[in-house]
C-alpha cells in the first residue's frame, strides 16, 4: 500500500480538517476527516471543465477564488448539481494521480482550507477503493502504459472494416493533433484525465492507435549509435505512470 | 434546483422504486446511491457497461449515432430503468432505478425520472 494512502486512513480517522499537500503535486483538502477537494498537477482542473463547457470566463472564476462578491452558482455559472459533480470529477481525479505518485514526505497543514467551499464529501475508504477500481479498468482495458505519455496519433487505416466510438473517443480523435498527449487533451477538452486515459487504452486495444516506435517494428530501422547505459526497462502499468508523473514534474519545473 | 444528494432522493420517492443510483458514465464510478447495499462500486460500473454494450450495439446494428433516451429492462426481478443525463461538463451521468413489478407503474415513474431531471440544471 502506498505511504499516501495510510497517511489518509490516519487523517480519516481522526476526522482531520486541512490540506494535505503532496509535494508540488498537488494537494488533497479534507473536511472532518473526509476529502473535500483535491488538486493535481496531472489532473484536470476546475477552470478546464467550466471553460470547455462554455460556462464562465476565467475573470468569473477569478472573483469566485478571490472570495469577492456572489459564488459560482450565486454568479449563474453553474447549478449546485453541477458544481457538486465538478467538484467530484476534479477531486477523483487528482486523488486517482496523487496518491501513486506521493514520493518524499506529505505534509499535513491542519485548518487550511480550499477556496470553493465543500461540494462533496468523500469517505477516504470509497475514495481509496475508487482509486484501486481504476488501475483494474485501465489493466484490463491495455495493460500497459506505453499510450499513456505520448503523443495520441490514430492509425491511419482501420485494422478492420467498421468501428464503433464514443462520444468521448470521437473528441479525442478529433482534437489529436500528433502532439497531444491523452493528459494534455484532457485539459484541452475539458474532461478528467483518468476517463481520457481509458478512452484511449480502449482505442489502442481495438488497434485504432499508431503503435509507439520502440516495438518490436524498431528493428527494421537504422538504429542511432548508442551511446551505453542499460537498455530501457520494459513499460509496466503502475511504475510507468508514476516515472510519467515525476518526468512531467521535472519539465515544469525547469520550464 | 437539485443536487445530486437530493435527485437520489427524489428518485426514490417515485412509487416502487426499491433501488437508486447515479453513476458517471464514462468512469463507471457510482456517485450517489439509495437501497443499494455494499458492493455498489461492482453495480455502478456493470451498469455502466450495461447501458454501454446496449448503445455500441445499436449504433452497429442502426448505423450512425445512437442516442438512448431511456433503456428499459424487465426482469423477473422488477423493473430497471436507465435515464442517461446529459450534462455539459464530462458525464452523462446514468441514473438507473430499479422498480417492482407489482407496485410501480412503469409509464408514471418514466415521467417523474424526465421531470427530476429537468431540475438538476434549471
Amino acid at each position: 500500500m502506498a505511504p499516501l494512502d495510510d497517511t489518509l486512513t490516519g487523517l480519516a480517522a481522526e476526522g482531520a480538517s486541512g490540506a494535505l499537500r503532496v509535494g508540488r503535486m498537488g494537494t488533497l483538502f479534507l473536511t472532518g476527516g473526509r476529502v473535500t477537494y483535491g488538486e493535481c498537477v496531472t489532473a484536470v482542473r476546475l477552470e478546464d471543465l467550466l471553460v470547455a463547457a462554455g460556462r464562465g470566463s476565467r475573470a468569473a472564476l477569478r472573483r469566485a477564488i478571490q472570495g469577492e462578491g456572489p459564488g459560482l452558482v450565486e454568479q449563474g455559472v453553474v447549478s449546485r448539481g453541477e458544481l457538486q459533480y465538478c467538484a467530484l470529477l476534479v477531486t477523483m481525479d487528482a486523488a486517482f494521480f496523487l496518491l501513486p505518485a506521493a514520493t518524499g514526505r506529505p505534509k499535513f497543514v491542519p485548518g487550511e482550507r480550499h477556496w470553493l467551499s465543500p461540494q462533496w464529501y468523500f469517505e477516504v475508504t470509497g475514495l481509496l477503493r475508487e482509486c484501486r477500481r481504476r488501475r483494474a479498468a485501465l489493466e484490463q482495458a491495455w495493460p500497459s502504459a506505453e499510450f499513456d505519455g505520448r503523443p495520441v496519433v490514430p492509425a491511419a487505416r482501420l485494422p478492420g472494416h467498421h468501428v464503433v466510438l464514443s462520444a468521448l473517443q470521437w473528441e479525442i480523435l478529433t482534437r489529436a493533433d500528433g502532439q497531444a498527449t491523452p493528459l494534455e487533451l484532457a485539459r484541452r477538452l475539458g474532461r478528467p484525465a483518468f476517463t481520457v486515459l481509458l478512452a484511449v487504452r480502449r482505442m489502442a486495444a481495438e488497434g485504432l492507435l499508431d503503435r509507439p516506435p520502440d516495438g518490436e517494428g524498431r528493428a527494421a530501422l537504422p538504429r542511432r549509435p548508442r551511446t551505453g547505459g542499460p537498455p530501457p526497462p520494459p513499460p509496466t502499468g503502475h511504475t510507468d505512470l508514476a516515472v510519467l508523473l515525476r518526468l512531467r514534474k521535472a519539465l515544469e519545473e525547469l520550464a | 434546483m437539485l443536487g445530486l444528494d437530493d435527485f437520489v432522493t427524489e428518485v426514490m420517492a417515485i412509487p416502487g422504486a426499491l433501488d437508486a443510483l447515479i453513476v458517471d458514465h464514462n468512469s463507471g464510478m457510482p456517485v450517489a446511491s439509495g437501497g443499494l447495499g455494499p458492493g455498489l462500486e461492482h453495480s455502478a460500473a456493470a451498469l455502466s457497461e450495461t447501458l454501454r454494450a446496449a448503445m455500441e450495439g445499436l449504433a452497429t446494428s442502426a448505423g450512425g449515432t445512437v442516442r438512448i433516451a431511456d433503456m428499459i429492462v424487465v426482469s423477473d426481478r422488477g423493473y430497471h430503468l436507465f435515464r442517461p443525463l446529459e450534462t455539459r461538463f464530462d458525464g452523462p451521468l446514468v441514473v438507473y432505478v430499479h422498480l417492482d413489478l407489482e407496485r410501480s407503474n412503469l409509464a408514471l415513474a418514466r415521467h417523474r425520472l424526465e421531470s427530476i431531471a429537468a431540475r438538476l440544471d434549471a
